[in-house]
């Protein structure tokens, strides 16, 4: 809301200068960003609450100012006129639906002459970043620039059968509004009509047909006070923002509505003639009950801490038009003005003894300590994860929480699966995502694009899923992870070699152990998005399979136009989360030393590792301590059906040093076993 | 050593193999000056072998075979009187010769080193061996932070549900229901009728339905708002809100609490400032701004040259919204506050374009710790 200093100025007599004035409303609650000097006035940008409609006007401000100055408004005085003729016996007013327009004030001016403002006026509206029109038009517009109340002025011969309907539109009805847009109406649209059709959209908008001319004599002034809802609705629904409208979504004042129209009548007869009725028609169907709200005065600093003497309560409360209405030692009861529908109850009071006392007086004190802090169950361990991951190469993620369908159908996942959006934003992003996958594949494809081709990302983020109809979507925890590219050193340009499984398994795998949770357990496994054998589950100790990882299949790495492998790894997070922390116990350090052997074998190349450690640790072979990996080989100089794997067989006792001769026994005998039982050969 | 003449006495045998020496160490004698050595610019290998030939001048000229070794035994043919001066001039020769091998030695020796250093010196500037190393996201950084600083001021942290009902995201947050917040333009709405939060105030609701009051909580989280994306705004943002109820909590508490997390945010200086506002939720209401952390109130473009900038909302708890949860507001009283933590970060790294964040472009994360 734009407001012009000179004319606060001659509403409050304000001894501020426009900076004092910025910052000193601001304090009460009228944010001003900016003040613009012009040449012979300055303009304050106020930042109306929501809640305040009331400051939608100069008089409005110039109230709050005068609380802060301790001076008095200085309202327009009214000047006589002279009037002529009864106003029933030339028109008349009915509203159909006084739910939607609770009271409505006609008064007619005859015999004005439509021209252009003076110079003042046209000045004034202009500072005020106003389009000056005609004398009439403009009139209306500053009426409602200075009491906040939206008038309209008719051409009152274009008005069929003379006479104003205020009621729904009818279906099928059209209405051509002032800025030349042809509007279809609906039954829910509220319209002030003539005797045959809309002539405007009550409280945003007239119509083109019964504009002011410079050939308009007799003019019709409304005033009224529309249902806020009803004016929202139907601007919202025909995307049209006006200056009434803006008032009356936001409430106007009922009881403002004859003195506006009075003021408005006045300046047309000073500057464009003319001869008004003596008297208005006023349908008032919905008067305003007032209300009293009670302030018990101990709440204000029960509330704020300020100590504030109940004669500046009174002081602030009367200055803003809150009527006192009785008094007693420990509270006070106030009629709340008709401008004020903000104001309910006792709190609401306080805010406004608050305000005007000032916020800058409360002071700023820690509450007494009564309570210890605590995070959320599992973040630390999240904490834990994210550096580990971090520690690894990944760079963390975060993805919007609605995806489109692209992806999701690549990976399987139905449309009933994701809870759907009925109003979404970004172009066809209407599904909450299941999966944290589609986010981290459009991620890496944006990568892509952008000529970064060694890509480590994670994500941890809430994932859902659609239960039955009308049922909340379930909600859990997912981690996810994407790697692709060469696995690079900081600052070295030159990449040793090229990400795969293992490096993505080895990142959680480490993550998993920082977070002191049992090891994860990995097992070949086909997934509709993963390569076909180089994919697997994951599960947890306990045997509950919580995700899958592997590399990406061709036929989605194709659909995103991936030219290179890409290794991808989702899990349930909630519940790693929720699995047992691993109890550390400490074991005896050997007294005795230990003696290796390595063995090579080549076996088929589907015999898993783990296959070949759990035969061999089945097989209880006397003082066998432990089988490592010392890697495995395919390729040239061996069959393509077979690979070779070669392990480090440490044995060991407790109680005394072994001899080379028995241990070369024991190994041999394993060794043959081995190689029957995997019908391997020894490399 | 064949070289004893037969017709010399001990003593010119002795000068003899002297004189042996100096003509064969003729070509060391350079090396006996270290500064000369320098000089030289021998290269490792020349070194090596120059080393090489001086070991066999010492074992030619002193060892066991060496003519000054053969002379020694001749003391027996010499006369008695003559044997101490006789010993005196063979060590004195053998104590020249030693001598001036082993500084020639000292001083190959130590060019030597020289040489290897300087070939295995290394550029200590080439970065260090390290896997290219992965960065929190800048939301998580920030909100790690407020973490811990509210958990240091004894709260708690919580969170809960990100599709809503109307109950949690509205009506319990005294919300009516004519309020354009509520509306579709505004709020995601799924087919079923569920809220995406808009806040995370319903947190709060939460929150006192399961802990009861007194309670003193901060709900960091994702929420959702029906923006286009553009450089200062995003369908989906993180936002905190805290809340603290008690008997006797007053607005003082609400402020000393706001500029202490801000002062442990943004450094001991800062100053906060509260203004009059309107939320629904909260009454009084009242916005904050705090001291610009980069000009100190002179103004600058990061507070648009007001010297302060906007951050958050607050307030004393709406009655409305303590009846909502069953807290009788005759008895206790509370505070709340909100803020963007994508706000924070944008204003903590200086970033002019928000939609950043969810790109997830490596260049961009990287920058970040």
């Amino acid at each position: 809301m734009l407001i012009s200093y000179q004319w606060l100025r001659e509403l409050s007599a304000t001894a501020l200068t426009p900076a004092e004035l910025r910052d000193r409303l601001t304090m009460v609650g009228l944010a001003i960003d900016a003040v613009e000097n012009k040449e012979t006035d300055s303009v304050l940008d106020v930042e109306v609450p929501s809640n305040r409609p009331d400051c939608l006007s100069h008089v409005g401000v110039a109230r709050e100012v005068t609380v802060i100055e301790r001076t008095n408004l200085r309202l327009p005085v009214a000047k006589s006129f002279k009037t002529a003729g009864n106003a029933a016996e030339l028109t008349v007013v009915t509203i159909d639906d006084p739910q939607l327009c609770p009271r409505y004030a006609a008064r007619l001016i005859k015999g004005v002459k439509i021209g252009p403002s003076p110079e003042w006026l046209v000045r004034r509206l202009e500072v005020i970043g106003q389009r000056s029109i005609n004398n009439v038009a403009d009139i209306t517009n500053y009426v409602l620039h200075e009491l906040g109340q939206p008038l309209h002025a008719f051409d009152f011969d274009k008005l069929s059968g003379k006479r104003i309907v205020v009621r729904r539109a009818r279906a099928g009805e059209r209405l051509k509004t002032l800025d030349g847009f042809e509007r279809d109406l609906t039954d829910d649209t509220l319209v002030i009509a003539d005797a045959v059709r809309p002539v405007a959209l009550a409280g945003i908008m007239g119509g083109e047909d019964s504009e002011i001319s410079e050939q308009t004599t007799d003019v019709l002034i409304e005033s009224a006070y529309f249902d806020a809802n009803s004016i929202r609705r139907t601007a919202r629904r025909l995307g049209m923002d006006t200056e009434a409208s803006r008032r009356f979504e936001r409430g106007a004042d009922r009881e403002n509505v004859i003195n506006a129209q009075q003021r408005c009548v006045e300046l047309i007869c000073e500057l464009a003639g003319g001869l008004p009725t003596e008297d208005v028609i006023d349908v008032y169907p919905g008067k305003l009950q007032p209300r009293s709200v009670t302030l018990r005065i101990a709440r204000v600093k029960d509330l704020t801490s300020l100590s504030v003497e109940p004669k500046e309560m009174d002081r602030i409360l009367t200055a803003l038009g809150f009527a006192k209405q009785s008094e007693g030692a420990e509270e006070l009861v106030y009629i709340v003005p008709s401008w004020r529908n903000d104001v309910e109850q006792e709190e609401d009071l306080i805010e406004e003894i608050a305000r005007h006392t000032g916020f800058e007086k409360i002071a700023s004190e820690l509450p007494p300590s009564s309570s210890s802090g605590e995070y959320q169950p599992g973040e630390m361990k999240q904490r834990i994860l994210r550096r580990a991951l971090n520690s690894f190469g990944f760079d963390e993620a975060i993805n919007f929480s609605f995806i489109p369908r692209e992806g999701t159908d690549l990976l399987g996942i139905t449309a009933e699966a994701q809870p759907l959006l009925k109003n979404p934003i970004i172009e066809g992003s209407a599904w909450m995502r299941s999966s944290l996958l589609p986010g981290l594949l459009s991620s890496l494809r944006h990568n892509f694009n952008h000529g970064n081709r060694d890509v480590r990302l994670f994500e941890i983020g809430r994932i859902f899923n659609a239960k039955t109809a009308g049922e909340l979507p379930a909600e859990s925890l997912s981690l996810a992870l994407i790697a692709t590219g060469g696995a690079l050193e900081e600052a070295r340009v030159l990449a040793e070699r090229d990400l795969d499984f293992f490096d993505l398994k080895g990142a959680v795998e480490t993550a998993v152990e920082l977070m002191n949770l049992p090891a994860l357990k990995f097992v070949r496994t086909a997934a509709a998005h993963l390569r076909q054998g180089q994919s697997a589950s994951i599960g947890l100790a306990s045997g509950r399979e919580i995700g899958s990882m592997g590399r990406l299949s061709d036929a989605i790495g194709n659909a995103y136009k991936f030219r290179q492998p890409v290794y991808v790894l989702e899990l349930q997070l909630s519940a790693l989360l929720a699995s047992e922390e691993t109890v550390v116990h400490y074991s005896p350090l050997p007294r005795f030393p230990s003696i290796v052997r390595d063995i090579s074998l080549l076996i088929d190349r589907n015999t898993t590792f783990e296959e070949v450690v759990r035969d061999i640790k089945g097989r209880e072979v006397q003082a066998l301590n432990e089988v490592r990996l010392v890697g495995t080989y395919e390729g040239a100089n061996i069959p393509a059906t077979k690979r070779s794997i070669t392990l480090r067989i440490e044995y060991r006792a407790d109680e005394r040093t072994l001899r080379d001769e028995e241990v070369e026994e024991t190994h041999a005998q394993l060794t043959s076993s081995l190689l029957k039982t995997f019908a391997a050969e020894q490399r | 050593m064949s070289g004893i003449e037969k017709d010399l006495n001990p003593t010119e045998q002795v000068e003899l193999a002297h004189k042996a020496f100096e003509q064969e160490f003729e070509r060391f004698v350079r090396l006996t000056d270290y500064q000369v050595v320098l000089t030289a610019a021998l290269t490792l290998e020349e070194a090596l072998a120059q080393q090489r030939a001086l070991a066999e001048v010492r074992t030619r000229h002193l060892g066991k075979k060496s003519a000054l070794a053969a002379a020694r035994k001749l003391i027996g043919k010499v006369a008695a009187d003559e044997r101490p001066a006789f010993g005196q001039l063979v060590q004195q020769i053998e104590a020249s010769i030693t001598s001036l091998i082993e500084q020639a030695e000292r001083n190959l020796a130590e060019l030597i080193e020289l040489n290897r250093t300087a070939l295995e010196s290394i550029d200590v500037t080439l970065p260090g061996r390290r896997p290219r190393r992965g960065h929190a996201h800048p939301i998580t950084l920030v909100r790690e932070r407020i973490e811990d600083i509210f958990v240091a001021l004894g709260y708690v942290i919580e969170d809960d549900r990100e599709i809503e009902t109307d109950f949690y995201n509205f009506a319990a947050l005294n919300i009516p229901d004519n309020h354009p917040a509520r509306g579709s333009q505004d709020t995601f709405y799924t087919t079923d009728g569920f809220a995406l939060r808009s806040q995370t105030s319903t947190v709060q609701i939460h929150a006192m339905q399961r802990r009861g009051v007194p309670v003193r909580m901060i709900a960091p989280g994702r929420v959702f708002r029906r923006d286009t994306p553009d450089p200062t705004h995003n369908p989906m943002f993180y936002q905190v809100e805290g809340l603290c109820v008690d008997r006797g909590i007053t607005m003082a508490h609400l402020k000393g609490t706001v500029a202490e997390f801000l002062r442990r945010m943004f450094g001991p200086d800062t100053v906060t400032r509260f203004r009059p506002s309107y939320f629904p939720f909260t009454e009084p209401s009242a916005e904050f701004d705090f001291s610009c952390f980069k000009c100190k109130g002179s103004g600058c473009r990061i507070c648009k040259n007001s010297g302060w900038i906007e951050l958050g909302g607050s307030g004393m708890v709406h009655p409305n919204v303590l009846r909502a949860v069953g807290v009788d507001p005759q008895i206790y009283s509370g505070f709340a506050f909100g803020l963007g933590i994508d706000r924070m970060c944008a204003l903590m790294y200086g970033l002019d374009d928000i939609r950043l964040l969810f790109e997830n472009e490596v260049r961009f994360l990287k920058q970040f710790s």
